[in-house]
C-alpha cells in the first residue's frame, strides 16, 4: 500500500518548533488543497498541540517522504526544523501509527482520549475539502473502532491525569453529589479556569470566582455562568462554599489556618475541601490539621497523577493487542482488493446465482432443452462479467495501485462480496 | 433430615468463605465482569442458609431464636442479607468484603457449637418471644452493618486527610455515601430495637417471675439503644455529623458486643438461655 505519513510530535521536537508548525483548521483546509494540486490525492492532517502529521496516498507512483515535508515547510515556514524532527511511516506502519495515535497510547498524556475527537475533526476536515479517499475512508473506519475499543474494553482512559481534574476527581471521594454543592475558585488564570470547567462538567450546583483583576473575574464568571466574589471580602464568605480550588499567583499565602478555622466553625463541621493548586500555595497547610478539613495541595494531588499514569501504561499491552487486531482486520480488507480472488468471489457469485435460478425452473423445459438453458445461461454470465474481468486483470498490473483497489473496493461493496474475513463470518 | 441439617451446618462457613473470597477478589482487582459473580455467590449462600434455618425449624421445632449459638446462625444471615439489598438498591461496590467477613464470624462459631435442641423451655415458643427476638436480632444487625460503615467512614476520612490514594481510596464509595448507609443502617436498628424493648417489656413479666429492670442484659441494650438514640437525635436537630457520628456509632456496636457476652456468658441473667 502506497501510504505516507510523516510526523513532528511531542517525542521528536520541543513545543517552540511543535508550535511553529500548528496548522489551525483554515490552514489545515489550504494546506490540503496545495497538497491536492502538487503531490497527494488523498489523505489526512492531524495537527495538534503535541503533533502535526500528514497521512497521504501520492498522486503519482513516486513514495517520498521529503516531499511532503518540503510542501509542509514551504507552507509553514519555520526556522530551526530539521530532517530528525520527522518521524516517517510507510504502508501497513503508517495505519498503525494513526491507530496509536486515536487510541491514545502516543499521547503525551497516555489515554488522552481528546486526540480522539482531534482525529475525528481532521477526518471531517478532509471529507468535507474532498481529501477523503475510498482508502482513507476504510482507514479512518478501523481507527475510530480501534480508539472506541480502547476507552471500552480497556482502562486506557481511567483516572484523572491533570492536577485540575484530579482536584475536581477527589472532591467526588468526598462528597456524593456535586449539584447539591457550591465551589469558589480564587484565580482566574488558565489553571482556575480549568479546574472550573472540570467542575462544571461534573455538575457543580453553585460556582462563584475571584480574581485580584475583576474584569477577568467576570468574563470567567460569565462564560460559566458563575457568581463574581470581590476580592477584597473573599475570605469573609468561603464559609459558604464547600470546595474551595485557589490557583492565583500571589507570593503569599492568602488564606491563614485561622480563616479555615472560623469557616469551619461557621460551617458547623461540616466538610470543607481546600484544593491549593497554586505555586507558591495560597492556602496555609496547617489547616490540614483541622478536623473536617480536607486540604490538598499540588504534590497531593500529584500522587494521584503519577498513580494514574502509571495504570495508564499498565493498560497500553493490551491496547496495542486491540491495535494488531484492528490492523490485522484492515490488512485482510486491503489484501481481498487484488484482482484475482475479487474476480473469483465475482464469477462464484453470478454461477451461484444462475445456478439457482436454472435449477429452479429447468423442470419447465423438456430434458433436450435443459441442457441448452445450461449452456445459454452460462454464456450470458461470460458476457456479462467479460468487460468488468478484463478491466480489473487490466488493473492487476498495476497492483498496489490507488485506482485498482478503489475499482476492486468499490465491485465488492456492490455486489456484497466482502472480504474473506467477512465471508467467513457468514 | 437430621443428616442435611448437619452437612449444612458444616458447609455454611465454607460457603460465606468462598463467597468472602471472591468479594475480595474482586475488591483487590475492581473487574467489571466480577459484579455479577459475585452475587451469584452471594445469592446460593444466602439460599442454602435459609434452607438450614427452615430444616431446623421443621425438624426441631422451634425457630433457631433459643440461645447464642442458633441467634449467630440468624445474625449471620440478616446481616449478609441486608447487605445483598444494600448492594442490589444502591449498586455500592467495594464494601461487601468487610459485611460477609462479619457473617463468616458469627456462622462459624455457631456451626462449631450448635446443638440439636428438640426441647426447649416452654416460656421459649411464645409468638410474642418470636416478634421479640427477631425485632433485637434486626436491630443487632442494622448497628453491625453501620459500625462496619463507620469504620470505613474512618479508615478512607483517614487515607484522604493522609494522601493515601490507595486500593481503600480508589474502592470504597465516597464519605459522603457511607456516612449515610452508617446511619441509616442505624436508623433501621434503632427502630428494630426499639420495638423488641417495647415487645419485651409487656411480655418478660409475664414469662419470667425473676424479671428484673436490673438484668445486666436489660442494662446493656439500655445502654445501647440510649447511644443511639443519642446519636441519631443529635444528627436529625443537625447538631452532630460525619466523623463525629461514625465514632458514636461504633461505640454503640462495641457496647453492644460488650454487654452481649457479659449478659450470656458472665453474669447470671434470667435473659440467658444457654
Amino acid at each position: 500500500m502506497n501510504l505516507l505519513a510523516i510526523s513532528i510530535n511531542h517525542r521528536t521536537a520541543p513545543v517552540e518548533l511543535r508550535e511553529a508548525l500548528f496548522l489551525k483548521e483554515d490552514e489545515a483546509r489550504s494546506f490540503i488543497k496545495l497538497a491536492k494540486e502538487n503531490l497527494l490525492k488523498e489523505g489526512l492532517i492531524l495537527s495538534t498541540c503535541n503533533r502535526t502529521e500528514i497521512f497521504g496516498v501520492p498522486a503519482g507512483s513516486e513514495l517520498s517522504h521529503q516531499k511532503i515535508q518540503e510542501l509542509l515547510l514551504r507552507f509553514k515556514p519555520a526556522q530551526n526544523i530539521t530532517e530528525e524532527h520527522f518521524q516517517k511511516y510507510l504502508s501497513r506502519d503508517a495505519v498503525k501509527h494513526l491507530f496509536s495515535v486515536a487510541t491514545g497510547i502516543d499521547s503525551l498524556l497516555v489515554g488522552d482520549n481528546q486526540v480522539f475527537k482531534q482525529v475525528k475533526d481532521s477526518f471531517q476536515i478532509s471529507e468535507e475539502t474532498d481529501f477523503a479517499g475510498y482508502l482513507m475512508r476504510r482507514i479512518f473506519d478501523s481507527a475510530i473502532r480501534a480508539g472506541k475499543r480502547a476507552i471500552s474494553e480497556t482502562k486506557i482512559s481511567d483516572g484523572a491525569v491533570t492536577v485540575s481534574y484530579a482536584a475536581v476527581q477527589l472532591t467526588e471521594k468526598i462528597f456524593y453529589n456535586l449539584s447539591k454543592k457550591t465551589a469558589l475558585i480564587i484565580g482566574a488564570g488558565e489553571t482556575g479556569e480549568i479546574a472550573a470547567k472540570h467542575l462544571v462538567g461534573k455538575g457543580i450546583g453553585k460556582l462563584a470566582v475571584t480574581n485580584r483583576t475583576h474584569e477577568k473575574a467576570e468574563k470567567l464568571a460569565e462564560e460559566l455562568r458563575a457568581k463574581v466574589v470581590s476580592f477584597s471580602d473573599f475570605k469573609e464568605a468561603i464559609f459558604n462554599y464547600d470546595i474551595i480550588i485557589s490557583a492565583t499567583s500571589s507570593p503569599e499565602i492568602l488564606i491563614s489556618k485561622d480563616d479555615v478555622k472560623k469557616a469551619i466553625k461557621k460551617r458547623n463541621n461540616q466538610p470543607f475541601i481546600l484544593m491549593d493548586i497554586a505555586v507558591p500555595r495560597d492556602i496555609d497547610p496547617e489547616s490540614k490539621r483541622l478536623d473536617y478539613v480536607f486540604y490538598h495541595d499540588l504534590d497531593s494531588l500529584n500522587v494521584i497523577v503519577e498513580q494514574n499514569l502509571t495504570k495508564r501504561k499498565a493498560e497500553i499491552p493490551k491496547v496495542e493487542k486491540i491495535i494488531e487486531e484492528e490492523l490485522n482486520n484492515f490488512w485482510e480488507w486491503y489484501n481481498s482488493l487484488r484482482a484475482a480472488p475479487a474476480i473469483k468471489d465475482l464469477r462464484d457469485l453470478f454461477e451461484k446465482i444462475r445456478n439457482e435460478e436454472v435449477g429452479k425452473n429447468k423442470n419447465k423445459f423438456s430434458s433436450d432443452d435443459q441442457e441448452k438453458l445450461e449452456i445459454v445461461t452460462k454464456r450470458i454470465i461470460n458476457k456479462i462479467l467479460h468487460h468488468p474481468t478484463t478491466e480489473l486483470r487490466k488493473n492487476d498490473n498495476e497492483s498496489g495501485s490507488s485506482e485498482a483497489t478503489t475499482k476492486i473496493g468499490i465491485i465488492r461493496d456492490l455486489f456484497g462480496l466482502g472480504s474473506k474475513k467477512d465471508s467467513d463470518k457468514e | 433430615m437430621i443428616s442435611a441439617i448437619h452437612s449444612i451446618n458444616i458447609l455454611l462457613p465454607f460457603f460465606y468463605l468462598l463467597t468472602l473470597v471472591v468479594y475480595f477478589y474482586d475488591f483487590i482487582k475492581g473487574e467489571k465482569k466480577l459484579i455479577n459473580i459475585k452475587r451469584v455467590f452471594l445469592f446460593i449462600t444466602l439460599f442454602l442458609h435459609l434452607v438450614y434455618i427452615v430444616l431446623r425449624t421443621v425438624t426441631f421445632d422451634h425457630p433457631p431464636i433459643t440461645n447464642v449459638f442458633e441467634i449467630f446462625t440468624i445474625l449471620a444471615i440478616t446481616i449478609s442479607f441486608s447487605y445483598f439489598l444494600v448492594e442490589l438498591v444502591s449498586d455500592i461496590r467495594g464494601t461487601g468484603p468487610f459485611i460477609i467477613v462479619l457473617s463468616l464470624i458469627f456462622q462459624l462459631i455457631s456451626s462449631l457449637f450448635i446443638q440439636d435442641l428438640v426441647q426447649v423451655k416452654d416460656v421459649l415458643r411464645s409468638n410474642l418471644l418470636g416478634i421479640h427476638v427477631i425485632s433485637a436480632l434486626l436491630g443487632y444487625s442494622g448497628f453491625t452493618i453501620s459500625a462496619v460503615y463507620g469504620f470505613l467512614y474512618l479508615v478512607l476520612y483517614k487515607d484522604i486527610k493522609l494522601n493515601k490514594f490507595g486500593l481503600i481510596f480508589n474502592r470504597l464509595p465516597n464519605l459522603e455515601v457511607l456516612e449515610r448507609l452508617s446511619l441509616y443502617s442505624a436508623l433501621i436498628g434503632f427502630i428494630a430495637l426499639t420495638i423488641g424493648i417495647v415487645i419485651g417489656i409487656i411480655w418478660l413479666p409475664m414469662a419470667f417471675p425473676k424479671f428484673s429492670f436490673l438484668d445486666p442484659k436489660l442494662i446493656g441494650t439500655g445502654l445501647v439503644w440510649l447511644l443511639y438514640g443519642i446519636g441519631i437525635t443529635s444528627k436529625v436537630v443537625g447538631q452532630w455529623r460525619g466523623k463525629r457520628l461514625v465514632l458514636l456509632s461504633i461505640s454503640g456496636f462495641v457496647v453492644a458486643i460488650i454487654s452481649t457476652i457479659l449478659s450470656n456468658f458472665l453474669a447470671q441473667s434470667f435473659h440467658s438461655f444457654y
